[in-house]
């Protein structure tokens, strides 16, 4: 393995951060507290590609490898966490299962305006019964003649308020447990799809998080993805990619945290001495930067995995899982370094630590990432 | 179709690099490497008039192998191809062997050249030599510090900011322009562009040899430049308290700083200006 960061991931690095830097962070302090959706930041990432990072360039995407697009998110993310989230999310789950599982049709339907960014993308899953769980699924599609009707409803869907086409998990065969589900493309503008209230949430307020609901919402045969019954194949798939992107996030908060906590420990004096200059804030620093060296070599295994084609489920579970739960440490002793100042929306790290906690929660708990790795632990041979 | 060579530099970042005290010297081992922003506004311009009326543009840059990391910058940019101009041997010149190096570079790899753009001046080293020198040695027109560039057939017309005023040229193609950063602002790396810069590109690395360079007219050693002493510049700042009664401590401010008080509010300051003198005679 070439530890050596590779010229190409280097200059997306400064790329992406050149672009966020400028054009994301003199509105992220305002975008949170106004809990408000930049499409005019939006309209300046569509050339850039960042909706159509790993979309095939036959479809208008930049089709660049995983670790790329592992970096992009990160550093999207070190300067807005919730914007990192409305792009990954976008990519990951809303448009890579219609480039792994979609027929030529739906591709060459779907994906030019999800690669533009003219629509945004989201991915349905949870419901009030059913999140971990995702056999508890009840939002239900009747097949009628060549279409189906869609009838449910799906609950903290992120980028929900502004998607443009939704893929949706719905049971199709209530009877048969290994084919229950399909997974449905559904566009805004069908009748009977409508957006519900966006979600008053902790962190990540830049990104409207909402229910979507599905009432005798009709959508051709045409749109469903895979086989009908191949929902929870597609969803598995879905999530394994969504969880390298979540944890590029999770890596891009603890990054902007770790930073501002090596600035505030170089300039805060007391006892006459620069904060940095005591061993405890040492320490902690020390540590900071482990667990984030160490987070973005799981994260770049999993992502070298999948470009080299083979299984990375457990690997990105594996990166996920720490990068998310280092996020949160990091975050938090970002606070304590800052001291009261910490606590204050005076300074960044109170956003990061509001941020950093959802990750260890969405596209698979931590819990849910346990599982699926120790599952893997478990099926090798003894 | 027009031919465009952009020259470009690899700099540090510098607002990211402690100075070493001790030796005044960039402490460069830390030094992570971009493109040198005016070299970029050089190439904006360089794309504008590709996306305008159509050119093959190749970007130049002189420099170690990890300088090789701006010549992909570029073609993600929007450049057609590159040239890196990396030999032990070429280390250390200084601007006049730099421009005989480039001009030699220019002639083996696109001597039909219609437009040499540069940036007006690097921030490493800021002599804004290079361009103006390299007009020279390839005896060719060149104007520095222009902000603004139109083509009409053979002919170039630009603006430059001198002094108080706007100055109009015209010069006849091919010549050679340095750019400012007050105008063409370089566009974001398109992903797509950063993947086809790691694709199938063009980027061509010579040394003295392909350059018919004898290494004596190389680097450092050919260098008539000798830098005498390189230092930093030292802020001399202290913290002073004044102390007593009001009147006292406002005497010694005016006393200390009232030169650079008025100079601030652009006005000389007299005895009636002192706030508490003003006060007293009203009082009067």
């Amino acid at each position: 393995m070439d530890f050596n960061p590779c010229l190409k991931h280097k200059l997306v690095r400064k790329s992406v951060r050149e672009f966020a830097e400028a054009e994301i962070a003199p509105l992220v302090y305002d975008l949170d507290r106004e809990a408000r959706f930049p499409w005019e930041i939006i309209e300046k990432m569509r050339p850039l590609n960042f909706f159509g990072l790993q979309i095939p360039r036959a479809y208008g995407g930049a089709g660049i490898d995983t670790i790329s697009y592992a970096v992009a998110i990160e550093e999207l993310s070190r300067v807005s966490a919730a914007l990192g989230l409305c792009v990954t999310v976008h990519n990951s789950v809303g448009a890579y299962p219609i480039v792994r599982f979609g027929t030529d049709a739906q591709k060459k339907r779907f994906l030019p305006a999800l690669a533009s960014g003219e629509r945004i993308g989201a991915f349905c899953l949870t419901e009030a019964n059913a999140g971990s769980d995702a056999g508890g699924v009840e939002t239900f599609a009747q097949q009628e003649g060549d279409s189906y009707v869609i009838n449910g409803t799906k609950i903290f869907v992120t980028n929900g308020g502004v998607c443009g086409t939704a893929l949706v998990f719905a049971v199709t065969h209530p009877e048969d447990p290994r084919r229950r589900a399909g997974v449905f493309i559904v566009e805004k503008d069908t009748p009977g799809f409508s957006v519900g209230e966006i979600e008053d949430l902790c962190g990540m307020r830049a990104n409207p998080v909402s229910s979507l609901f599905f009432e005798d919402c009709r959508v051709p045969g045409t749109h469903l993805l895979g086989r009908s019954g191949d929902g929870i194949k597609i969803g598995l798939a879905a999530l394994d990619t969504g969880r390298i992107g979540i944890a590029a996030q999770a890596l891009g908060i603890a990054q902007a945290a770790f930073e501002a906590s090596v600035r505030y420990a170089k300039e805060r004096q007391q006892f006459g001495k620069p904060i940095a200059a005591f061993q405890t804030i040492q320490n902690y620093l020390a540590d900071m930067a482990t667990e984030i060296d160490a987070g973005r070599l799981l994260l770049y295994r999993a992502c070298a995995r999948k470009d080299a084609g083979k299984p990375f489920g457990p690997e990105a579970a594996k990166a996920k899982l720490y990068c998310s739960r280092l996020s949160t440490r990091v975050a938090d002793q970002a606070v304590q370094i800052h001291g009261g100042y910490g606590y204050s929306k005076e300074y960044d790290v109170e956003r990061y630590y509001r941020d950093a906690k959802v990750t260890e929660i969405y596209e698979g708990t931590s819990e849910v990432q346990r599982m699926v790795i120790s599952r893997a632990v478990l099926s090798q041979p003894a | 179709m027009l031919k465009i060579i952009v020259c470009m530099k690899q700099v540090p970042m510098v607002s990211e690099l402690p100075w070493d005290a001790r030796t005044g010297t960039l402490k460069r081992e830390l030094a992570d490497g971009m493109m040198n922003p005016a070299c970029k506004h050089a190439l904006e311009a360089a794309l504008q008039l590709k996306h305008g009326i159509g050119a093959q543009i190749t970007a130049i840059t002189m420099g170690p192998p990890a300088a090789r990391e701006i010549l992909h910058e570029a073609i993600a940019m929007g450049a057609d191809r590159g040239v890196l101009l990396s030999d032990p041997r070429m280390a250390g010149a200084d601007t006049y062997v730099t421009s005989d190096t480039l001009a030699r570079a220019i002639g083996r790899v696109c001597p039909d050249f219609d437009l040499v753009m540069c940036g007006c001046h690097t921030t490493d080293s800021e002599t804004a030599q290079v361009g103006p020198q390299l007009s020279e040695t390839l005896d060719i027109p060149g104007a520095a510090y222009v902000e603004h560039l139109e083509i009409d057939g053979r002919t170039l017309r630009m603006q430059r900011e001198a002094d108080d005023f706007l100055e109009t040229l015209e010069m006849d193609l091919p010549g050679l322009v340095t750019v400012t950063t007050r105008a063409y602002t370089p566009r974001y790396v398109a992903m797509s562009g950063l993947q086809d810069a790691f694709g199938e590109v063009d980027i061509e690395t010579l040394g003295c040899e392909d350059l018919g360079l004898d290494p004596h007219a190389a680097g450092m050693k050919a260098s008539p430049t000798r830098i005498l002493d390189v230092y930093s510049a030292v802020a001399q700042k202290e913290n002073l308290v004044l102390k007593g009664s009001p009147k006292k401590v406002v005497d010694e401010l005016f006393e200390r700083f009232g030169d650079r008080i008025g100079g601030a509010m652009g006005k000389d300051l007299t005895p009636h200006d002192h706030p508490l003198e003003r006060g007293r005679k009203k009082d009067a």
